[in-house]
């Protein structure tokens, strides 16, 4: 009998009567929360829309008066949930203060300047570098003995440096504090302290948590009768929480939001927008051919509003091809000869130097660790390196080939302000920067070559040059594949390096070196079109995603008809 | 120390497909030492891994002493395992690995200490305890495994294959460890092995599974004298029980089970345990027999209805004992389509039946050889060939 | 391949191979050699031709050794030397302001001597040079006496030989050679940092780098294990949509991510550069990998031995994942310390105190065209400390960019 009422319990059957235990009164508590919740909503809502001395611009208004809708209704079936003891209203009780504290928090972090201070932070870093250093010293040997005392906690001598470590990281804290002066932050906080508002978050902030630990008690699980499958589910969820909040706000969202400007003439300086549909994208992409009867017509042939691109003589007739947004298709022409020429420099120096790599010989290591390090050396010093050495006058190139006779002294080529070899030159510095990675990839691609494969053809008697060929080749078919592709996406986004290089002006001489992220970059931010900017973003993007998804779609049919072999 | 009862569970994988376990009713006694066993996919490992709460059980009901445990997290159930792969904590020491769950459960240091190294002791890991798992042989990881569950003095033990990593030797001195462990301590176990010579020698009682159904479960000695279906007679025994298609005839008093050009008479014994075989005089059953069933002429005592002619396919010289393969031109027995084999693996001929006799090491036979065997049929089993049930 | 043949023939073609690296080597290495050797010149010497590579200085002498006739001996400061094409010995240039005579001979007009603006005596002649009267006078040429007009006053420098202190000549500084000796010059990284607002920039770098690595290897082992042990609805396709989104270029966010920059107020902050990138999809997947990758058995284990989900990650799972969290942070670093792009947009040119390295380079670069020495100083600054990193973590970094990249 005992036993049968003790199973109906752990049933999680909803019984009709609650015992009046410490729960019982938390819970009690908990139903008034979520009515002062649904309240502080609707207040939540009032005060988005217009707070006396906060005029919010509209993203975060609308996203807090999205928010705190959803949160009235949440709270108020919470309220009534908890009350009726269902099984929903745990999950719902979760969700709903769990992301009031989310937002509570970082409401009252904002109020506090806290984001702010982030930034200026940076200015007592700098003026307490010393002791930030030894704090990392200090902590360093924590770490370090804290390896060594692992499986052996009574070591004496990483007990000691683990004790120094803290000490130090402790005296170093002090001295951080006094020289990077944070009077102004206390003093900051202080104020902010005064205003109801931010009293008002943190009570806020403060209330949300305690909610929340109680709802995830076990206690209060056992009580709305949680399944293990539920228990999971909400664990899962909340792990993943930081990440995912993460990832919509700073990734889906303006994903999203992008798309939409793009449809918009938006010019941001008057803050104006208008509806104008696809506009943006027909004007990026029009193109018009006429016939001309002389050669080099300009634009009197052409339809309003387009300029010339190009001049072209086929078959004896004169064509003039003009484009609405010229700069756009000069990027879309340099960039695509930028990528053929780029992508084999890139990828067949990486093809022969793994193989060589991947033999047994001493010292591969070394090289390869080498050739990678242009990787990793950040754009703008390499760029800024290389356009020294491109340099008409005084630049290396030019004297290396002066010393190799191939071309004399004082006759430099400008290589960075001739239109012909300006595109070039980004040509030789970004397949410069990018064959190690390349060679590392293959490298991997190699390890799965079987040694049999290897062998077999050595007592065939094949040479070096034909098991190159016709098995190290081959074999490493899918590897080039993927290395052609991410680096012909990395091509395609060639900014960095004309920034650096070009000149005299960004686009380079004749625009030799105008990029399609140039030129949107220079409308989004030097014109101010940011919705027409956006198009073009999106244009590039389907171009981009084209080489992934063939990549993607090759991957699969490769691995399902069994390519690698 | 507790019961652990299975009613009506099954399991059911999601997006279909045939149930894991079906409608299981099982009761396991505080302090046994039960054994699941059953060819790969039969369940036995799912039926385990509910009771430790890492399978979800779709329907009936699971408890572990007088507790309703469905619902109740692994953690929380009081219950230790030792995996198949040992599943020790690569980065941490055997201590550490050992200590875990108390450290988990708050337990002061001092006694964690304690408790590790009275654990380490039964096992004989004292001298290990402050080693990695990559620094130790399969056997004393295999220890570890144990140790980690018998520190926690839970009120269950389960085992999943714990031995089938090991090799032979090794095997055979750990299973009469873990008897061993399991007598001192005196806490239920429940072992699941794939072996059914582990499941004999080990077990209390043995519970034989089949595709997510159990067979039966009884005492190993009742499993061998008295399989409850075809399968099970077929599955428990090594060499296992010989099958085969026969036509009964004869008459009441002298039932004869023909085959393959032989006529066998049926002794006393066996009308009494299988009744049935009056009744079924001139339809086909399958008749059972064990090897040892089988003896020279002249070593046992057999009216001359009882003895047989046969042309030795292959004998087999064990010392002690010899194994006599002998081919019968009979369709081989099928359980469900599936061809029942004499061993396991063999490569089936549908059209022929091996049986294997045992016989006493002294006579010299050589394959090819025909002898006249005697067969013990008052010892016989009977089944029905549809049902696989037992003719009684 | 394996080369496993021996004798003369495959000597050659192991030396050939070996030749062939270390060129390529060479190529890849002789830029930062240009770099390192650039930081260390003084800024005159950067734009001569033809380029060199090692840092020289001028050579100098400290006044009080030279033996100073008729000269001011005003000199604290070392005094550089010098050479002239027709003597051996150095000489120092005592004086770089003085008045300089041109003379040129009558019978040799296109030479020019140099004097000094006192010396040579009027004869009283004239002569006609270009249609104006200009005087004779009689000066000292190697000891012989010549009659030349004097074409030209400019200002110049005093040498004094160091053999033979009564050597004293005047000369057009530039036409002569300064004698140079082996001299890096580290003031220019002292410089760099601190007059060229570099040093603000590493601090900011610094502060950057480390939380948005930390950021994103925390945020990458809560949901990397969250989607590759704990079981929720959904699971499967969101993480197929993180997938996703490491396809999709960073260009397409810089807009509205700018505009969300702007309204909550973080435009030219440093936040604008850590908090939105704190969350890493391609961490997460690192993660989600590796953790897929260890035994479920383990954590079964540790669920029967009642330990939460959150002890089961720090205890069991992270101890474990130390290649994939090494990797991550060393890629996380790598991306943060180097980003440019985004930097560029966000953080305002005008505002030199919110530059990370990479935006103080390329300013310093466009600005400072005649500091070069100085650019590069700053360059190595930004580059020594990703190779360093590298170099150290390049065991985890290189075996796993390539499997990951593949699978």
């Amino acid at each position: 009998m005992a036993a049968d009422a003790a199973d109906k319990a752990d049933a999680g059957v909803d019984r009709p009567d609650a015992p009046d235990t410490a729960l019982g009164r938390k819970l009690k508590l908990l139903s008034l929360w979520h009515l002062v919740g649904a309240a502080v909503s609707v207040m939540g809502i009032l005060l988005a829309r217009r707070s006396g001395d906060i005029e919010l611009p509209w993203m975060p208004r609308y996203a807090l008066q999205g928010f705190f809708s959803f949160a009235f209704v949440a709270h108020m079936a919470s309220a009534y949930g908890v009350g009726a003891r269902t099984r929903w209203a745990r999950p719902l009780s979760l969700a709903v203060n769990y992301l009031l504290t989310l937002v509570a928090a970082s409401a009252t972090l904002h109020l506090f300047n806290a984001y702010q201070a982030l930034g200026d932070f940076g200015e007592g870093l700098y003026k307490a570098f010393l002791p930030f250093v030894v704090i990392c010293v200090g902590l360093l040997w924590v770490l370090l003995s804290g390896q060594m005392l692992a499986h052996r906690p009574t070591a004496v001598g990483p007990l000691r440096l683990r004790q120094a470590g803290w000490g130090l990281a402790g005296i170093a804290s002090v001295w951080f504090v006094v020289k990077a002066d944070p009077s102004g932050l206390i003093s900051s906080i202080g104020e902010t302290l005064t205003r109801p508002l931010a009293l008002g978050a943190i009570a806020l902030t403060f209330c949300a948590a305690l909610a929340t630990r109680l709802m995830w008690s076990r206690a209060a699980a056992k009580h709305f009768g949680s399944t293990r499958r539920v228990d999971e589910a909400l664990s899962g969820l909340a792990f993943l929480s930081p990440n995912l909040l993460g990832f919509f706000i700073f990734f889906a969202f303006p994903l999203l939001f992008s798309l939409w400007v793009s449809f918009f003439d938006w010019d941001t300086t008057n803050t104006t927008r208008d509806f104008i549909g696809l506009e943006n994208y027909i004007r990026a992409l029009s193109l018009d051919f006429a016939n001309s009867a002389q050669s080099n017509a300009g634009t009197e042939v052409l339809k309003s509003d387009y300029q010339v691109l190009a001049n072209l003589d086929w078959f004896g007739q004169h064509w003039v091809v003009g484009a609405r947004d010229v700069e756009f298709w000069l990027s879309l022409k340099n960039i695509t000869v930028f990528l053929v020429l780029a992508v084999p420099l890139a990828v067949l120096p990486a093809l022969v130097l793994s193989s060589v790599l991947a033999s047994k010989l001493p010292g591969m290591k070394v090289f390869r660790t080498i050739y990678f390090v242009p990787s990793v050396a950040g754009v703008i010093g390499v760029s800024i390196v290389w356009g020294q050495m491109f340099d008409a006058t005084i630049g290396w190139i030019n004297y290396i080939l002066d010393l190799l006779g191939i071309s004399e002294a004082g006759q430099g080529r400008g290589w960075l302000t001739q239109p012909d070899t300006a595109l070039l030159s980004m040509v030789i510095v970004f397949a410069w920067m990018s064959f190690g990675f390349n060679t590392v990839l293959y490298l991997a691609g190699h390890q799965a070559i079987s040694k049999e494969l290897y062998e077999a053809a050595e007592i065939d008697g094949a040479n070096t040059w034909q098991i190159f060929r016709r098995i190290t080749v081959p074999q490493l078919r899918n590897t080039t594949f993927y290395v052609v592709i991410t680096t012909s996406i990395l091509a395609l986004q060639l900014f960095d390096i004309v920034w650096i290089l070009a000149r005299p002006i960004a686009g380079g001489p004749n625009f030799a070196t105008q990029t399609p992220v140039l030129t949107l970059y220079q409308e989004a931010f030097t014109n101010n079109r940011q919705g027409y900017a956006s198009a073009l973003a999106w244009v590039l993007f389907v171009i981009i995603f084209s080489f992934t998804l063939f990549q993607f779609r090759r991957q699969r049919s490769e691995v399902s008809a069994g390519g690698v072999s | 120390m507790a019961e652990v009862t299975f009613r009506s569970v099954s399991k059911q994988y999601e997006g279909g497909g045939p149930k894991a376990v079906h409608d299981l009713e099982l009761d396991i006694k505080d302090g046994e030492f039960m054994v699941l066993v059953g060819p790969s996919g039969c369940g036995k490992s799912t039926a385990l891994r509910m009771i430790a709460g890492l399978e979800e059980i779709t329907e009936g009901e699971l408890r572990i002493g007088d507790r309703l445990v469905n619902d109740v997290p692994p953690g929380d159930r009081d219950i230790a395992m030792v995996f198949q792969n040992y599943a020790l904590y690569p980065h941490m020491t055997v201590r550490e690995n050992i200590g875990f769950a108390l450290e988990v459960a708050k337990v002061k240091k001092a006694e964690i200490k304690a408790r590790t190294e009275e654990a380490a002791e039964m096992l004989g890991l004292t001298e290990y305890l402050d080693r990695l798992p990559k620094a130790l042989s399969g056997g004393q990881r295999q220890r570890v495994a144990m140790g980690r569950a018998i520190v926690r003095s839970p009120q269950v033990f389960l085992m999943d294959e714990p031995l089938s990593n090991l090799d032979a030797k090794l095997r055979v001195q750990m299973r009469s460890e873990i008897i061993q462990i399991q007598k001192r301590l005196g806490t239920t176990m429940i072992y699941v092995t794939h072996d059914q010579i582990e499941a004999m020698t080990m077990g209390h009682r043995v519970a034989v599974m089949r595709l997510g159904v159990l067979q039966q479960v009884a005492h190993p000695q009742e499993l061998y004298q008295r399989p409850a279906n075809l399968f099970v007679a077929a599955f428990i025994g090594s060499p296992a029980m010989n099958l085969i298609n026969v036509t009964l005839d004869g008459t009441a008093e002298r039932p004869t089970a023909n085959f393959a050009g032989h006529t066998l008479a049926i002794g006393g014994g066996a009308i009494e345990r299988y009744p049935q075989i009056v009744d079924r005089i001139g339809s086909s059953v399958v008749l059972g027999l064990r090897p040892e069933h089988f003896s020279m002429e002249g070593d046992f005592d057999l009216p001359e209805d009882q003895i047989l002619e046969f042309e030795i396919e292959l004998a087999e010289a064990m010392g002690a004992e010899a194994h006599l393969h002998i081919m019968l031109d009979v369709p081989v027995v099928e359980l469900d389509g599936q061809p029942l084999s004499a061993e396991d693996g063999d490569e089936i001929l549908t059209s022929t039946t091996k049986i294997i006799a045992r016989i006493d090491g002294v006579h010299y036979v050589t394959s090819g050889d025909s002898l006249r065997l005697g067969v013990k049929t008052h010892l016989a089993h009977f089944f029905d060939p549809d049902t696989g049930l037992p003719l009684s | 391949m394996s080369v496993r043949r021996k004798g003369p023939r495959a000597t050659i073609v192991r030396i050939v191979t070996y030749l062939c690296l270390v060129s390529v080597a060479v190529i890849v290495v002789f830029p930062f050699v240009v770099a390192f050797a650039t930081s260390t010149k003084n800024s005159q010497d950067i734009f001569n031709y033809p380029p060199t590579l090692i840092p020289k200085e001028p050579q100098t002498i400290d006044p009080t050794e030279v033996a100073l006739p008729d000269v001011d001996a005003d000199a604290d400061e070392p005094l550089p030397l010098y050479a002239f094409p027709d003597s051996d010995t150095q000489f120092a240039l005592v004086d770089n302001d003085v008045s300089v005579a041109e003379f040129r001979p009558l019978d040799d007009v296109d030479r020019i001597i140099r004097l000094d603006v006192t010396s040579g005596e009027k004869t009283g002649e004239v002569v006609i040079i270009d249609g104006a009267e200009e005087d004779i006078f009689a000066i000292e040429v190697d000891g012989t006496t010549v009659e030349a007009y004097r074409s030209r006053l400019t200002s110049g420098g005093q040498f004094v030989s160091l053999d033979d202190p009564t050597d004293v000549r005047v000369e057009l500084v530039n036409v002569v050679e300064p004698l140079q000796q082996f001299g890096p010059r580290l003031e220019n990284f002292e410089e760099v940092l601190i007059e060229k607002d570099f040093g603000r920039s590493l601090t900011n770098t610094v502060l950057v780098t480390i939380a948005v690595v930390s950021g994103q290897i925390l945020t990458s082992i809560l949901g990397g294990y969250a989607f590759a042990r704990i079981k929720f609805k959904g699971s499967g396709p969101l993480f197929l949509l993180y997938l996703g989104s490491v396809m999709v270029p960073f260009v397409v966010l810089i807009i509205p991510l700018f505009q969300l920059m702007l309204q909550v107020g973080w435009l030219d902050n440093l936040s604008a550069l850590i908090i939105p990138f704190m969350f890493s999809a391609y961490g997460t997947f690192l993660m989600r990998q590796f953790f897929i990758s260890i035994p479920i058995e383990i954590e079964e284990a540790a669920l029967l031995d009642n330990a939460s989900r959150w002890k089961i990650l720090w205890r069991i799972m992270v101890p474990l994942a130390r290649p994939a969290t090494a990797t991550l942070a060393t890629f996380g670093f790598l991306y943060a310390w180097n980003s440019f792009f985004w930097p560029l947009v966000i953080i305002n040119s005008g505002n030199p105190d919110g530059r990370v390295l990479s935006l103080a380079l390329s300013t310093l670069g466009g600005r400072s065209s005649t500091d070069l020495n100085l650019v590069f100083a700053g360059a190595m600054v930004a580059m020594a400390p990703p190779i360093l990193v590298f170099l150290f973590a390049q065991r985890y970094f290189v075996e796993n960019s390539a499997s990951s990249g593949l699978k």
